[in-house]
């Protein structure tokens, strides 16, 4: 490989950077760079002049319109990531951070606030159980009295949280010695979180008082250390949001034919819901990749951050990287033989890095986090290279390593944000040389750090490319520290990814860019030297962008809203890797680009290179429809969606029909059968993500949902009033007080007279005037009394004739809306927002039972009941209400809207059936 | 209110800024055309003070899209370029270099010079660092299109004098061009950097005028001067120059001995190598063996039949005469864990014998004497070899099998 024999003009100086702010938004258009001769000069002959950047390079069309998926969805139940709103601050802190500038606020008090609320036991156990016995919650004065004193807490207090089932009763004489009255300090607390996010918050003294007192030996683990780690944490967890490095080089990998024309390569990825097997897939190139058969597969204990593999001596090295694990398999040259494991490191401290030689059978260079590097050779064993925890050319903070393997086998690459050696293995201590500097000699700005260092080996055996977050470099060993070529790249995230293939002579390499959380694929030819006069190094073609995973949605057919959301959050996963495929197919060229998704999805996309386009200027928006335009799933404009991923089963024979009518049959097919999987598979997961319904069958008697056997009057008044609406546009708030309202409200069940005061209560609350109920029920003025007694008969004469609840669709509204509140897990609701009842001053103190998942006899004691803070005056009203279930016990039971909504959300039951209890707790219609 | 204003403004051009990457990276020229032309409303509230204003992105887009555009032709771009000029002072001269590039590429050179000597007179207050390099290099292009303009001349001249008559008129242009050249490449050179070209050609109009030493110490300083980065290329012009000019052996390879030093794969490896071999002093023979070893160490030279046969010729002589098995065992000891693998594996030996006999014959005769008969690679292509009934085979494995027992002490 012949040196260039003359190089594009630049200048040379050392030291740091000097240029400041990173490269603008356009930074790699519309520059030449340098301009050289082309070719030996002849005589009388004009000379011709190439530029660095800019030449014509080869035209590699998209061939769908979207990329499409290779293989069935990574059967796992995918969690989607952590994003920035988890963590952060907002509010009015945030705000004033941000008029100053200092970037991002993490919420470490929510964290924090978090841990105590979801781990109580963890928090304050011990100190807790200790304790309880001491902290009086009642109303009444603290005195010496036969009653019993009980220790109850509201579940927010972490305190009592810790040991809610933990009611004892204490002898009254050793109570009153050694029992404080919490109930104001709690009172205190309550206001506090009702006056949350209020800029005019202040602690009260009395809180101040209390955490003073107890800071120190309160907690289960000091406050200060568990502040650190909590706040460490959120520092880790925010940084590797800002840049996840773990991810590197990425976990997947081409294994090409054998033989030159052949049409089986394989594939290497993870997968699992730990993304922690490993999958060989044989592939069939054809029109559109094909997995053969099923994949060899293994298990491995940690997730697979990247996948390496090279080709040394006729057979496929593959090394595969977890964090503390890192192994290399084998897979022998003849097709269909299965990979063999060879060998496999633990690390002590996290590996950042693994690449496979291309020079010799069996030969990885690994890096840890700790600084050291490497050679590991699978007969030899490991040789440290190296062990610096210091960044090489200027102090950088970050422990990411990197080692690649270079034209001389014994000499590797070493690099870190700052840099990269080259150091040779036989003597690493003397023999070294710099390789690449963040600094004046590649023109680097101020802030830029190496991302990605890769060895170009099947290009040129001497190049060597460096990605950076703003450009990319080709270095030749030969000529250290000088770039032969360099680009501002303009991607929006660093490029993790790297992939090259090699053209051959007067043909352009292809290098593909891949950045992570956006998704960005970017194709880039450059030439190298040709043979003959060997000229230097150029960026060739215009760069070209690539379909990400997350483009495909725009051309999916219309989905319900909640699947719409998975799919994006499905198909938006970070990307994990990176491959791509050369297929020669006689005289037509394609190149099949493979991305993995963090959740463990194969993409692929096919380019064709278009070899007859004569050297003119290319023209890609005239000679056909601009990528991207071209609807992946064409239908004619008045048959209904092509792909109706919803009525799958029923379509049955119309499939066949309806596929003549696509753009792209087989992508359509494969997107079809990918929906298909995933939703039947483990796309549906979060039960959250299902609208909020509620079978009425818990909710009502079948002698109730039986009644009505036609269409009663309410029914119609309701259909007008909802048509209505529609036609108007409006929405249905049966529960706003405020609003006007065009029709009367759903009539209440009445049972003969007092009989029954839940169902009374019920209906009630439908009806939107509970308070006013409980007003009748606890209230000693007689002439509000007479007055309720009135109504109510008014109302009876109006409501006869109809005997069932099930009447009112208002009331599964009214339920669905109390379900939306109660459990967290649930936030989708068709209510448009919690009810608007507030409580009247002087109604009894609201507080929320917390739910049983099923009420057994003790629930009805007394003292169970006091135990749950259910104040006295109330425990009847529960005891009659509960007592329900006992008269019907064929009927399943009618569960209270609360406990309804813990059956059929099992995601709340399990949260509830902790120690802890709803995080958030609203006043809102109490029992 | 105006803070908001400026807010969604601010935001609109970003969106559309996108709009227009994202056509370019897709090749849709026409479109990012006409987001571009929205875009140019930005200028009118360019209170900016980054770094990259709105007038740098709109030149570097438009020129993009002028380049690919099917439509465009040279006129456009050449007034689409003249008010990219106006629009910013810091950037007058990288557009005017820039300029000057689309019309060499485009074989415009006249038009290029033109371009070249008015940006050289354009003065604007003091100038930056980088304004003061960006000058030097249009000073040197220029210098260069006065040097291709000189050579031209310098071939007509030639031309008529073959024909027996002179032009005094094409004589005094051709040493004007020369003195225009001469001062501006000569500044360039003085500034560390990669200059090939501009010193190639100063070289070369040096030597024509005969001013020899004035050369050699242009090449000199361009090869050693620490300043300057390890260039390969520089050692290589200074060594042949010296070649040209008839120098000694020693001090060519002395230039060629540093060479090895910084780049030991380097092509002229095998010269250097030949020299070496014919030396009659034994250091050198020495050093021959090494470079030779060195050069076949890179993943670069592992086919090249050249580099096998130096190898085998060298490692041939030594076998037969007995004498220095030492430097081979010296070299042979920091190689016989690995080349092996790397060069004598019984797939290579497979795949050698199907693409290059010669390659596989040399390098079979190499892999005899160090690991011995018995070495996978010998026997495999040994056996093709004999089965195929070529003759030079067969006395390989008569020479090796003779001489089995070098492989003993050299492997001890």
């Amino acid at each position: 490989m012949e040196f260039p024999a003359v190089l594009f003009p630049s200048y040379f100086s050392v030291g740091p950077p000097r240029e400041e702010g990173g490269p603008g938004p356009a930074a790699g258009w519309g520059e030449y760079g340098q301009v050289l001769e082309a070719g030996p000069r002849r005589r009388q002959a004009e000379t011709t002049f190439v530029p660095r950047r800019g030449g014509t390079g080869e035209s590699w069309e998209p061939a769908d319109a979207a990329a499409v998926p290779f293989l069935p969805p990574n059967a796992s139940c995918w969690i989607p990531s952590l994003v920035p709103q988890d963590i952060l601050y907002r509010g009015v802190l945030r705000r004033k951070l941000q008029a100053g500038k200092t970037g991002a606020a993490l919420d470490f008090t929510k964290q924090l606030s978090h841990f105590f609320v979801d781990h109580p036991e963890d928090a304050f156990g011990s100190l807790g159980r200790l304790l309880h016995k001491n902290f009086y919650l009642g109303n009444s004065k603290l005195r010496v009295s036969v009653h019993p004193g009980v220790t109850m807490l509201p579940p927010t207090l972490p305190l009592a949280a810790a040991s809610p089932s933990l009611c004892l009763f204490s002898p009254q004489r050793q109570a009153r010695d050694n029992t404080i009255r919490m109930t104001a300090l709690m009172e205190e607390i309550g206001r506090l979180e009702a006056r949350c996010g209020c800029p005019r918050q202040r602690l009260a003294p009395r809180l101040r008082w209390f955490s003073h007192l107890c800071r120190d030996w309160l907690f289960e683990v000091p406050l200060g250390l568990l502040a650190d780690c909590v706040h460490e944490e959120l520092l880790l967890q925010w940084a590797s949001l800002l840049f996840d490095d773990s991810s590197t080089g990425g976990a997947l990998a081409w294994l090409p034919p054998k033989d030159v024309g052949a049409r089986m390569g394989r594939l290497v990825y993870p997968g699992g819901q730990a993304m922690n097997h490993l999958y060989f897939q044989d592939v069939v190139l054809e029109e559109l990749p094909r997995a053969r058969g099923s994949p060899a597969q293994f298990e491995l204990n940690g997730h697979i951050r990247q996948v390496a593999a090279a080709r040394a001596d006729g057979e496929d090295f593959v090394g595969v990287r977890s964090d503390y694990h890192c192994g290399v398999w084998r897979v022998p040259g003849r097709t269909g033989a299965a990979p063999t494991p060879l060998q496999v490191i633990r690390t002590s401290v996290p590996a950042s890095c693994l690449t496979v030689s291309p020079h010799l059978p069996g030969e990885l260079s690994v890096c840890t986090q700790s600084g050291a590097v490497y050679l590991w050779s699978v007969e030899r064993g490991l040789q440290r290279l190296r062990h610096d925890p210091q960044t090489m050319f200027f102090r950088d903070h970050s422990p990411w390593r990197w080692s690649d393997f270079t034209a001389h086998p014994r000499v590797l690459s070493c690099a870190d944000r700052t840099g990269l050696q080259c150091l040779d293995a036989r003597a690493p201590e003397r023999c070294h040389f710099d390789l690449f500097k963040v600094g004046e000699e590649a023109g680097c700005q101020q802030g830029e750090r190496v991302v990605l260092p890769m060895y170009l080996g099947r290009a040129h055996p001497s190049q060597h490319l460096v990605t950076t977050q703003f450009s990319v470099y080709v270095l030749d060993e030969r000529l250290p520290l000088v770039p032969v070529l360099k680009w501002a790249h303009m991607m929006k995230a660093p490029p993790l990814f790297a992939h090259l293939t090699p053209g051959g002579p007067e043909r352009s390499h292809k290098v593909l860019l891949g950045a992570s959380h956006t998704q960005e694929l970017l194709l880039l030819q450059y030439q190298g030297e040709r043979w003959g006069f060997g000229s230097a190094c150029q960026l060739v073609g215009p760069p070209q962008k690539l379909h990400s995973i997350a483009g495909c949605l725009q051309h999916l057919p219309v989905q319900l809203p909640h699947r719409h959301h998975m799919l994006q959050q499905r198909l938006g996963a970070p990307a994990a890797g990176l491959a791509a495929a050369l297929q020669e197919d006689g005289l037509r060229e394609s190149l099949l680009v493979f991305q993995l998704s963090e959740a463990g999805d194969v993409f692929c996309q096919r380019l064709t290179h278009e070899a007859a386009q004569p050297p003119a200027p290319t023209s890609g928006d005239e000679a056909m429809p601009a990528p991207g335009s071209s609807p992946l799933f064409e239908t004619p404009a008045s048959s209904p969606p092509a792909l109706r991923s919803e009525e799958e089963e029923e379509e049955g024979e119309e499939e066949e029909e309806e596929e003549q009518t696509f753009y792209f049959p087989a992508a359509a097919l494969r997107y079809r059968r990918w929906l298909k999987a995933l939703s039947e598979g483990c796309g549906e997961p979060p039960r959250h993500a299902y609208p909020a319904t509620l079978s009425q069958k818990r909710l009502f008697t079948r002698k109730e949902l039986a009644t009505p056997a036609g269409p009663s009057t309410l029914h119609e008044q309701l259909r007008r009033q909802l048509r209505q609406t529609m036609r108007e546009g409006g929405c249905i708030q049966r529960w706003d007080p405020l609003a006007s309202q065009p029709c009367t409200p759903p009539q209440p069940l009445e049972l003969a007279g007092d009989a029954d005061p839940l169902s009374a209560r019920l209906t009630a609350a439908w009806s939107g005037d509970w308070g006013q109920w409980w007003e009748e029920r606890t209230s000693f003025n007689m002439a509000q009394r007479q007055r309720a007694l009135r109504e109510r008969r008014r109302r009876q004469k109006r409501a006869r004739g109809r005997r069932s609840l099930s009447a009112s669709f208002t009331s599964s509204l009214t339920y669905q809306s109390e379900l939306s509140e109660l459990s967290d897990t649930a936030p989708t609701s068709l209510s448009p927002g919690p009810p608007a009842v507030v409580p009247r001053e002087g109604s009894p103190p609201a507080g929320v039972p917390p739910a049983s998942p099923l009420p057994d006899e003790a629930l009805l004691s007394s003292q169970s009941l006091r135990c749950r803070g259910i104040p006295k005056e109330r425990r009847k009203t529960l005891r009659d209400y509960l007592a329900v279930w006992a008269d019907d016990p064929s009927e399943p039971p009618e569960l209270p809207g609360s406990q309804a909504s813990q059956l059929c959300i099992p995601s709340s039951q399990s949260q509830l059936s902790s120690a802890s209890q709803p995080r958030r707790k609203r006043p809102r219609m109490g029992f | 209110s105006s803070h908001e204003h400026k807010l969604n403004f601010k935001k609109s051009k970003e969106v559309c800024l996108n709009y227009i990457q994202d056509a370019m990276l897709q090749k849709q020229w026409k479109r990012a055309a006409e987001f571009l032309t929205f875009y140019i409303e930005s200028l009118e509230k360019d209170f900016s003070t980054a770094y990259m204003g709105p007038s740098e992105m709109i030149w570097r887009i438009g020129t993009e899209i002028l380049c690919h555009h099917s439509h465009s032709s040279m006129k456009q771009f050449n007034s689409f370029i003249e008010q990219m000029k106006t629009l910013g002072v810091k950037r007058y001269l990288k557009v005017c270099l820039e300029h000057t590039f689309h019309l060499l590429c485009n074989g415009l050179i006249d038009e290029a010079y033109q371009n070249l000597s008015l940006a050289e007179s354009w003065r604007f207050g003091e100038q930056t660092a980088i304004q003061d390099k960006e000058m030097k290099l249009i000073q040197a292009y220029r210098g260069l299109l006065d040097y291709y303009s000189w050579s031209k001349q310098k071939d007509i001249l030639l031309e008529h004098g073959q024909n027996g008559f002179e032009d005094l008129s094409v004589e005094q242009e051709m040493h004007s061009c020369f003195r225009k050249a001469a001062v501006n490449l000569k500044e360039i050179i003085k500034i560390p950097g990669v200059w090939d070209l501009f010193v190639k050609c100063y070289v070369d109009l040096l030597e024509f005028y005969g001013d020899h030493n004035e050369a050699c110490q242009v090449l000199n300083e361009y090869a050693y001067n620490s300043k300057f980065p390890a260039n390969p290329n520089a050692h290589v012009y200074l060594y042949q120059f010296l070649k040209r000019h008839g120098e000694s052996k020693k001090s060519l390879i002395s230039a060629l001995k540093i060479l090895h030093d910084i780049v030991p794969s380097h092509e002229l490896m095998i010269d250097f190598n030949t020299m070496l071999q014919k030396s009659k002093k034994r250091k050198k023979r020495q050093l021959g063996l090494e470079v030779i070893f060195a050069a076949l160490d890179y993943a670069g030279w592992k086919e090249n039949v050249k580099a096998w046969s130096c190898l085998a010729r060298q490692v041939k002589q030594i076998v037969i005469s007995e004498k220095h098995l030492d430097w081979i065992k010296q070299e042979w000891n920091s190689r016989k864990d690995w080349w092996p693998a790397f060069h004598f594996s019984r797939y290579l030996a497979k795949r050698n014998w199907q693409e290059n006999e010669s390659l596989s014959y040399e390098k079979a005769l190499v892999a005899g004497i160090l690991l011995g008969k018995d070495c996978k690679y010998f026997k495999y292509v040994s056996h093709q070899g004999c089965k195929a009934q070529v003759k030079r085979f067969r006395i390989l494995k008569k020479f090796v099998n003779k001489h089995n027992p070098v492989y003993l002490r050299i492997s001890g």
